[in-house]
This record gives structure tokens, sequence and C-alpha cells, in this order.
């Protein structure tokens, strides 16, 4: 199957921490992965690397099949394609709900006022935020940043989306309506890849799971899987922790 | 002439005090937008270039650069010659380097994540310090660069020495003229604190309202 986005070998080290180690990894579209391991595992660090936020170390990075950096593709028109929804939703401050959306479409895509303002009004009506497109993120609770955070990234039609641990900030009751979103959108086909604990939105919409630990793939299969027999002492562990 | 009149010859020179404070605000405010982005481009030179010109034109007394313009440049580049202009460029330069570094720590102060997330849309660096890291600096600066208006108010009294026709020169046209000497420098005083003082606290205020709004 042909992959959209992918790393082979890839590697990330920070002074003396390896931080991800010889990952390869890749996700086709329509597809949905998660990806989940304990604090420090290099979670954020594989998919910033894969959001082409961050340069590997080594390994290789490819976009339909392209290597992004042997082939020395424009990062900026690549990320326009690969959306990215962060843990504290990173909203720009300084610009409404709407203002956050439309931003990127006039100025990346470069469509006009009135077409942003359609385009990015839609994104917002698929996280249900379309009643608060005025308001300000500091006028926000977590949980409704962090779907306007999704709204943006989605609004520029990517090609696949990454979500490192979007809930994890969250209290318990804000994490639904974004999970909701999220299983939204992975019921839509969106291709994403998602870093997150949520067990119970692994199970209803992952193809596949993604065990990390220190910066190290150990084992990958089906929730099916994993909830049942996973095959490493770590992997039984950690479900054992996180099931608690 | 009497005090009213003498007050009124006073008022009369506010116009161009006013007028070299904001122009050389405003060049400062251009000068000190570029020197604050050229440290945070990658190119060294660039760098090395707005930190020497911060760290020179920080230890300098703006008499010392207007009086070597007016003086010893003046003959040799005509525009020099022209008082208005010497003292404007002369405050100007020195506040690039003031708001160059009021701004290096605003925009220090929006984070390194906002930059992550408007490069994560396909934002060019550029665009992304344009329309994402720059406009919330501008909040952030706004209490320093409104001490920084209030300094260039009070230093425009220099321009006085190169024969600037501004409120400095016309106290002190009274105080050749007139009997008494408090009159005009206390009115003079008490002209520049109202000139400054409210701007200052509005901004600040202002500046302060809008991060606590915004929450940055
Ligand atoms: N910018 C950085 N500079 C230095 N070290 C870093 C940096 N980013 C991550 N690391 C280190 O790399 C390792 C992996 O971190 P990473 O944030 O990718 O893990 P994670 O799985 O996302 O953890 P968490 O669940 O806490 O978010 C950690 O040891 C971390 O300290
Ligand atoms: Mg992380």
């Amino acid at each position: 199957m042909n992959k959209i986005l992918e790393c082979r070998n890839l590697t990330k080290i920070y002074g003396k921490v390896v931080a991800v180690n010889n990952v390869s990894i890749g996700i086709g579209k329509g597809e949905t992965k998660v990806i989940f391991g304990p604090s420090g595992s290099g979670k954020s660090t594989l998919l910033r690397c894969l959001g082409l936020l961050e340069k590997p170390s080594s390994g290789s990075i490819y976009f339909n099949g392209l290597d992004v950096y042997a082939t020395r593709q424009d990062l900026n028109k690549l990320r326009a394609r690969i959306g990215f929804v962060f843990q504290d939703p990173s909203l720009f401050r300084h610009l409404t709900a709407l203002g956050n959306i439309m931003l990127g479409l006039k100025h990346v895509i470069g469509l006009s006022e009135s077409e942003a303002w359609r385009k990015a009004y839609e994104a917002l009506r698929l996280v249900k935020m379309e009643d608060w497109a005025n308001y300000y993120p500091a006028q926000l609770s977590g949980g409704q940043q962090q779907r306007v955070g999704i709204a943006r990234a989605i609004a520029m039609d990517p090609e696949v989306v990454l979500f490192d641990e979007p809930t994890a900030a969250l209290d318990v009751e804000l994490k639904w309506e974004v999970i909701a979103v999220m299983k939204d959108l992975a019921d839509r086909g969106t291709t994403m890849l998602v870093a997150t604990h949520e067990l119970r939105f692994a199970k209803e919409v992952a193809d596949e799971m993604i065990f990390m630990d220190q910066g190290q793939i150990i084992e990958i299969g089906s929730p099916e899987h994993f909830f049942t027999s996973p095959n490493t002492e770590r992997a039984k562990k950690f479900m054992a922790k996180i099931l608690g | 002439m009497t005090p009213i009149e003498q007050i009124i010859f006073l008022l009369k020179a506010v116009p161009v005090t006013l007028a070299i404070s904001l122009l050389s605000f405003l060049f400062g405010l251009g000068l000190g937008i570029l020197l604050a982005f050229m440290r945070i481009f990658e190119s060294a030179p660039l760098r090395y270039l707005s930190d020497s010109y911060e760290k020179f034109f920080r230890s300098v007394p703006v008499l010392a650069v207007m009086l070597l313009l007016y003086f010893g440049v003046g003959p040799f580049i005509p525009i020099f010659k022209d008082p208005f202009f010497t003292s404007v460029f002369s405050l100007g330069i020195v506040s690039g380097a003031n708001q160059s570094q009021i701004f290096r720590s605003a925009i220090g102060s929006v984070g390194r994540t906002q930059m992550l997330a408007a490069i994560s849309i396909g934002l060019t660096r550029f665009k992304a310090l344009r329309y994402v890291i720059l406009p919330q600096a501008l909040f952030l600066a706004v209490p320093g660069l409104g001490s920084e208006i209030a300094l260039l108010i009070k230093d425009s009294a220099y321009s006085f020495i190169i024969g600037v026709i501004e409120l400095m020169k016309h106290t002190d046209i009274l105080r050749a003229s007139q009997r008494s000497l408090i009159l005009p420098y206390v009115s003079s005083a008490i002209i520049y604190v109202v000139m400054t003082f409210p701007v200052a606290t509005f901004l600040d205020k202002w500046g302060s309202r809008k991060k606590k709004e915004l929450g940055l």
C-alpha cells in the first residue's frame, strides 16, 4: 500500500539523549494509527519529525513516496499538507477562533478574505465551534481551544493529520468533546496519526497501535491484540497501568 | 511679557518638540523592529551586526551623536547641516537600539510554541514573524514603548543646542529676555511633564490590560 507519510530508520538525538531511535513507520490513506508509550518515550519527537517541524539526526522521511530531505523539498509547502495538533493547543493568542483558521488559508493557500472566511467557518462547524467564531483563545475552555486547534489543522485540507496527545492537558469532562471530534474525523476517512493514551478512542477507531518506549518501537498490533495479549512484557505492564 | 504671554510663548514651541519626538520614535520603531528581526534569523553576520549596533548606541549619549553629526558630518554631507533633521536622525538611531531591546524581550516572551504552530500550517519563517510573532510582541512591547516615547520627548530638549527652535529654545529666549528665571523654567518643566506622563501611563495601562485579556 502506498504510504502518505513514512519514516525509515529515523533517529533524533538531543545532546546525549537519543529521543527517537531507529524508528520506521508509515501511514496510508484513510488509516488511523495510535502511538502510545510512557512519558519520555519519544512520541512527540517522532511526530515533530514526521510533521517536518524538526530535522531528524539521521534516517529519511517520505511524503507520498518522495524522500523529503534528500530531494530538498520546499518544507513550507509540505507542512501545509500535513496537519499538526499540539498538546497545548498553541492557538494564536492575538486572533479569534475564526482568525486562527483564516491565517493559513489566506497567507499559505492564498484564498481571498471571503473565501477564507467561508472555509474557516465550515471548519468551525465540523468541530461544533461555530458559535464561538469571534472569541479569543483566552476566552475559551481548554477543550474548546483544542477543537479550534483541530479546525485550524483540517481547514487546510491536509493529506494527513498528526495529533500530539491532544487531550493530555484537559480535565476529564473536557476530554470527551475533543475525542468525539477526533472520532468524527476518523469516521470521515481522515488520515490520522495520534499520540494518545485514550484507549477507548484507540479501540474504536485505530487500525493499528504502535507502542514506544525509550525512543524505540517495542510492539505494533491491532487494538484487539494489545487489549488481549500483547507479546512483550513492557507493553503488558503499560496496558495494565493505563487501564488502571 | 505677562506670565500668561510667556506661557503662551512656550506653548507655541510644543508642536516642534512633539514633531521631533514623534518622528524620531517612528524612525526608531522601524529600526528597532528590523534589528530585532536580524537577531532572530539564522545568519550570524546579521546577528552580530544587530548586536554590535545595539550595544554601541545604548552606551553613547544622544547629545554626542547629535553634535558629531551636526558639526562633524554636516560640513561634508549637507543634510546634516539641517538641525531639525539631524536631531530627529540622532534621536532615532539611538532610540532604535533601545527599541530593538524592547522588541527582543517581547518576542522572547511570545514563546517558541507559537512559532512552531505558525510553521506547522505552512507559513514561512518570515510570514510567521510578520503575522503571528510580531503582532503579539507589539502588544507586549507597548508599555516599554510608552517609556521610550517619554524618554524621546525629554531628550528632544538636546536639539536646542544645535539650534532647533523647540520648547527648550523658547525657554532659553525667555530666560535671556525676561527678569524672572523661575517662571520660564518651571512652566517649561511642567509642560514636559504634561506631555510625557499621560502618554507613558496610558500606554502602560493599555498594554497591561491587553496582555491580560489575550493571555499573553
Ligand atoms: N527539544 C528538546 N531538547 C532536548 N531534549 C529533548 C527535546 N525534546 C525532547 N527531548 C528529550 O527526548 C526524550 C523524548 O521526549 P518526547 O517529548 O519526545 O517524549 P514523549 O513520549 O512525547 O513524552 P510525553 O508523554 O511526556 O509527552 C525525552 O528524554 C526528552 O527529555
Ligand atoms: Mg509528548
